[in-house]
């Protein structure tokens, strides 16, 4: 069973963090700190890119020796197909280049932090049945939350408090569903939900919990409020890998669910429309987030090959760009120490690589040719388009606008050109830190893959696990039926980009940022909490103040009694018996050995005397 | 239906047995340092591992019956021979005492002053009796090595004891030895009934009931003294209070198993139907072990004397699962048996070196150590855990399966023994508390002069450690050993209910009439 297991990326991960977590402080830890992450996270991906060169009959061989009875359930930690391989493939690259954004970090909790996530997330990937299943995703959301705490401030203390109430709601939603599941069909298998029939409710409850993972309107403000409060290595970590996990298993499990079409549509436009107004460069991204992952939800809902490749093809040249752009969001903090659009302006001339590097991301996650987002985005558009869903694919088009405005235009503009600020210390004279080179090579290397996909799609292409029919190929290839550069599709991404850019060129006065914090559900989710957590739990509180004092007195106090009266019981009653008899039998042997070793002419005489007693006796008797 | 048993052509049975028993009757009579005496029991302990080790990996797993058999004529007349012979069952626990036995010796490197040399051949002496004890196939053999190695227990606990030395040993002896009269008696009602005192030969007899229930409780007597169960586990309290700490050790981990083994190599399998007749006895025993054990560890300031009656509590759940009728239950048994040796000599182990640090076992005297041994108390919380019952650690699975066939024979018995594992939390979270974060202002001088644990302590613990870990994720490797002995077991048992019917006084009687030609 281990030797499967060297094949799998999390091994390599949890043993660099545990490493971490024992190794002694001192100067060899502070040298250890950055390259030991690195080096679990490459040889994580080497494990992922030795998979894809197996063939399929060592996959399958490989997928039974990760197969784990424990007390007669059968876990399946190893299931090997080419979707699993591709979220396992971005999830490795991503966490590497991950650890170069923050192999300046020497903090032991952070690093081990951003070790177990990832690690969790190819838990997931790889899980065949719930149960494994839901110990990466719990993995994953405690991991997690301590890349928000770490940051340290009260704000972070707090976003990272309802990130893991909420992500803590979802694993009982999950935990729930898959019990549910259980009892339902007899088993623990991860399968396809959606074909015949309505949904079970142990599958909605599933269903639900990805939800919340997936960030879906209206359970996606976690997200937003979570992730612009995570540390700035934290955040490209936290982009990557809890949403694309929910995104996998909705492929996975939810393939043609109609409802999915409806989320990612409002998704998708829920999203861009909040990033638009934001502020905070971060959140703006966070916004990004929901707003993309919607693109792959739809196309998880439509269910056809296409829009199946399209979705993940999507998560994977998603999680590059948004890595890249909040690395280059991170940066600006680095540097700047505050993400507030209202506060920057003129960092052109002061950080002119970020500029470049930022502007890769965003033209990326814009959709212009020659870029990642445009090979994979329009997959989904299409997909629509020729499955008569005309409406979804124009609320996609529309988004797209968002995007480029929001990200594209809006925060490059106000952070790097602009006027500057209106608060005293101007952005353009305040002194930057200085930002360190592993930070520059990691968003270097996204911006090249980015670059790479776009211009070469079928590197990509070749990877998509949907085979025609829609089912999930074990080996061959899944290369979808599909030319990006088709004249159309250039055609129009280019006039939607270049109106939307004179549009913001006519507008930007309007759409000039404001300092504070857009109302969107987090409000209602501490309303909520508020109303009915707080009275709530005041009352029960109060319940077990009393209740527990009455355990405390009385029943503690009678049980510790309990405790002293067996002791009591075992030393009188246990012990005095056998030492009472043992005395007694020591008493019956000394009055005994008195008999033996007394005095020998009275023995003698005493025992001619009983003897002649006897023998009078046994006459008299024997007279008669 | 016979029993099949496969001969070996070279008898590592044998030697395993009478490697150390040789050695240490060598080390009393050699006029040798106690440093030499040390060195050549440790040679000794680890030269063991080999045949054990080479017993394991020629193990059929698969096989039913005996294996690495080995059989010499002994007494012909009265059918006595020299035989030995391994299933799963007796693998396992061979494997438990080679791997505490170098364990042992390493523990007592500094803590025996005294007689040194004497100390470690008592060791050596009580290990080849204990491994006789779990190979022999032979009644007679068995009960040799059965009172065998109470002798140089005995002297372990008097000579290298505390303070109450003599009363424990005396005790101890005394309980055992009356025990293993009744076992005697049985062994020749076997053979008187039978005219043989080969033990494969008589498990697959089928003698009448009456005998059964009168040879069930001669037998039983015996296991439940060793076991042990209330109300004759006096012995035991006292017993490790006084030994040192690998007599402990060897106590816990390996004596008391050979109650449970007791009772799963002859009782059920011989005495089917007298097994079937006590079993609400028995369970009734057993349940009361385990809150009793549980309590009685609960209002303990000793630390040895806690462990003490807290074995008598996870060996209340061992036979919980021995007569709970289910097969489950009987694998919980095997897993407990492990896992207690394991867990519970690395808990002695450890007071043993913090007994060498402070000279004294007692709670108060001892508080607050996290912050001076975090090495010590980090392995004491770690087994403290793995004794109540810490998920994926290895006694975890055992309990959750004889809890299990708890409830499925019956309800409320589960419903009873659960408050026993909730009191196991209690006994074993209390004392850890107080260890790392307790606090009397007393003795807080002295303790400056306590260092953290050696690197031979952590020899002695880190192997405990891993395989409590090994086992508790892979309980299956333990299952896989010991599933064609259990099933045996199981069959048999099933087997008896059939013959027999349900409701035995009603029935008794005619048969006892069948009996008397």
């Amino acid at each position: 069973m281990i030797a499967p297991l060297l094949y799998h990326p999390a091994f390599y991960l949890l043993a660099a963090a545990l490493l971490l977590a024992v190794f002694p402080p001192g100067r060899k830890f502070e040298r250890l700190a950055p390259l030991l992450p690195l080096a679990g996270a490459a040889l994580g991906l080497l494990a992922v890119i030795l998979l894809y060169t197996t063939s399929g009959q060592v996959r399958a061989a490989l997928s039974a020796g990760g197969v784990w009875t424990y007390l007669s359930v059968r876990l399946e930690l190893f299931r090997i197909d080419r979707l699993s391989l591709l979220f396992a493939a971005i999830f490795a690259i991503q966490a590497v280049l991950g650890f170069i954004y923050s192999a300046h970090i020497r903090e032991r909790a952070h690093q081990i932090a951003s070790l177990a996530y990832p690690a969790g997330a190819f838990i997931c990937v790889f899980a065949g049945d719930y149960l494994t299943l839901f110990v990466g995703w719990e993995l994953m959301s405690v991991a997690s939350v301590f890349l928000i705490w770490l940051n340290r401030n009260p704000a972070s203390s707090r976003a990272g408090y309802r990130y893991l109430l909420f992500h803590l709601l979802g694993g009982v939603l999950l935990f729930s569903g898959i019990a549910l599941n259980y009892a339902d069909s007899g088993s623990w298998l991860i399968a396809r939900a959606t074909g015949d029939g309505e949904l079970s409710a142990g599958h909605l409850l599933i269903l639900i919990a990805f939800c919340v993972n997936a960030a879906a309107v209206p359970l996606h403000a976690w997200l937003t409020d979570a992730y612009p409060e995570a540390t700035v290595a934290g955040a490209v970590f936290l982009s990557a890998f809890t949403t694309k996990t929910a995104v996998y298993i909705l492929c996975r499990v939810y393939p043609g669910l109609d409802i999915l079409v409806i989320a990612g549509a409002v998704m998708a436009l829920w999203g861009v429309c909040f990033a638009v107004m934001e502020n905070n460069a971060r959140r703006i991204l966070a916004y990004h987030i929901v707003s993309q992952v919607g693109y792959m939800l739809a196309g998880i809902g439509m269910g056809t090959a296409l829009t199946m490749n399209g979705a993940a093809g999507h998560a994977f040249a998603h999680i590059l760009y948004k890595g890249l752009l909040f690395m280059a969001a991170g940066g600006l903090l680095h540097a700047l120490g505050t993400a507030d659009l209202d506060r920057m302006g003129g960092l052109a001339k002061r950080l002119p690589w970020l500029l470049v590097l930022y502007m890769v991301g965003a033209v990326s996650i814009s959709g212009l040719p020659l870029f990642s987002g445009f090979v994979t985005k329009n997959m989904t558009i299409a997909g629509a388009m020729a499955d008569h869903y005309g409406v979804i694919a124009l609320i996609l088009e529309l988004a797209a606008v968002g995007t480029f405005l929001s990200v594209g235009l809006k925060l490059p503009w106000f952070a790097f050109m602009g006027a500057g600020s209106k608060m005293p210390g101007k952005a353009s004279h305040v002194p930057l830190k200085k930002i360190p080179w592993n930070m520059y090579l990691a968003m270097s290397l996204s911006a090249l893959l980015c670059l790479l996909i776009g211009l070469c799609p079928d590197l990509l292409y070749r990877l998509l696990p949907f085979g025609p029919d829609g089912m999930i190929g074990l080996s061959e290839s899944g290369r979808p039926d599909y030319t990006p550069y088709s004249y159309g599709h250039v055609l129009q991404s280019l006039l939607i980009l270049g109106f939307t850019a004179l549009g913001f060129a006519l507008t930007r006065r309007i759409l000039a940022p404001k300092h504070g914090r857009l109302a969107d559900f987090d409000l209602l989710y501490r309303l909520i909490g508020r109303g009915v957590a707080d009275p709530l739990g005041r009352a029960l509180a109060f319940a077990d103040d009393r209740l527990s004092g009455f355990w405390r007195n009385p029943g503690l106090r009678l049980l510790m009694f309990k405790a002293r009266l067996v002791n009591f019981f075992d030393r009188k009653v246990i012990d005095g018996t056998f030492d009472n008899t043992a005395r007694g039998f020591r008493g019956l042997g000394r009055a005994l050995s008195f008999l033996q070793s007394g005095n020998l002419q009275a023995m003698v005489g005493a025992a001619a005397l009983l003897a002649a007693a006897a023998v009078f006796l046994a006459l008299k008797l024997g007279g008669d | 239906m016979y029993i099949e048993i496969a001969y070996s052509h070279f008898p590592l049975l044998s030697t395993l047995i009478f490697l150390p028993i040789l050695c240490g009757g060598a080390l009393l009579f050699l006029p040798l340092s106690p440093r030499a005496g040390r060195i050549i029991a440790l040679v000794v302990s680890l030269l063991e591992l080999i045949p054990a080790l080479i017993l394991l990996g020629r193990f059929d797993f698969t096989a039913s019956g005996f294996q690495a058999a080995e059989s010499l004529s002994w007494v012909p007349a009265w059918g006595l021979s020299y035989s030995l012979g391994i299933d799963g069952l007796s693998l396992l626990m061979l494997l438990l005492t080679c791997l505490l036995l170098p364990l042992c010796v390493l523990c007592s490197w500094r803590a025996v002053t005294r007689r040194g040399r004497e100390f470690h051949a008592c060791l050596l002496l009580t290990a080849g009796a204990c491994l006789g004890v779990f190979s022999a196939l032979d009644f007679v053999l068995f009960f040799i090595f059965w009172e065998g190695m109470i002798i140089p227990m005995y002297f372990i606990i008097a000579v290298w004891g505390g303070p109450e030395r003599r009363y424990a040993a005396l005790k101890f002896f005394l309980y055992t030895l009356a025990g293993g009269m009744a076992l005697l008696a049985a062994i020749i009602a076997f053979f008187v009934n039978s005219g043989t005192f080969f033990i494969p030969e008589l498990m697959v007899m089928k003698f009448g009931p009456v005998f059964q229930l009168w040879t069930f409780a001669a037998m039983g007597l015996a296991f439940v003294v060793k076991v042990p169960l209330f109300p004759l586990h006096a012995w035991l309290p006292s017993a490790h209070v006084e030994a040192p700490a690998a007599g402990s050790v060897i106590l816990a981990s390996v004596l008391l198993k050979m109650g449970a083994y007791g009772f799963l190599r002859f009782c059920l399998p011989i005495t089917p139907y007298g097994a079937e007749f006590f079993t609400p006895l028995m369970l009734a025993l057993a349940v009361i072990s385990i809150l009793y054990g549980g309590l009685a560890a609960l209002g303990q300031g000793d630390l040895k004397r806690l462990i003490a009656y807290s074995s008598v509590a996870h060996m209340g759940f061992c036979l919980l699962g021995v007569f709970s009728g289910q097969l489950s239950g009987l694998r919980g048994a095997v897993l407990i048996m492990v896992s207690h040796g394991l867990v519970t000599g690395a808990l002695f182990f450890l007071i043993g070196f913090i007994y060498e640090r402070s000279h004294s076992r007692l709670l108060a005297d001892m508080q607050n150590l996290g912050g001076r041994l975090p090495a010590w108390t980090a392995f004491f919380a770690f087994f403290a855990l793995a004794a109540l019952g810490f998920p994926c650690l290895a006694p975890f699975v055992g309990e959750f399966l004889a809890i299990g066939s708890a409830f499925a024979r019956l309800w409320w018995l589960g419903a009873l023994v659960i408050p026993g594992a909730m009191l196991g939390a209690a006994y074993m979270l209390r004392p850890s508390l107080q260890l790392i974060w307790g606090s009397t202002p007393a003795a807080a001088a002295t303790r400056r002069s306590w260092k953290d644990l050696l690197p031979r302590e952590w020899l002695v613990l880190v192997p405990l450690a891993a395989l409590t870990v090994l086992l508790g994720l892979l309980p299956g490797l333990i299952l896989k050993t010991t599933a064609r002995p259990l099933e045996a077991v199981r069959e048999r048992m099933t087997e008896a209910r059939a013959i027999w019917p349900e409701d035995p006084p009603a029935a008794l009687y005619p048969r006892i009439q069948e009996e008397r030609p």
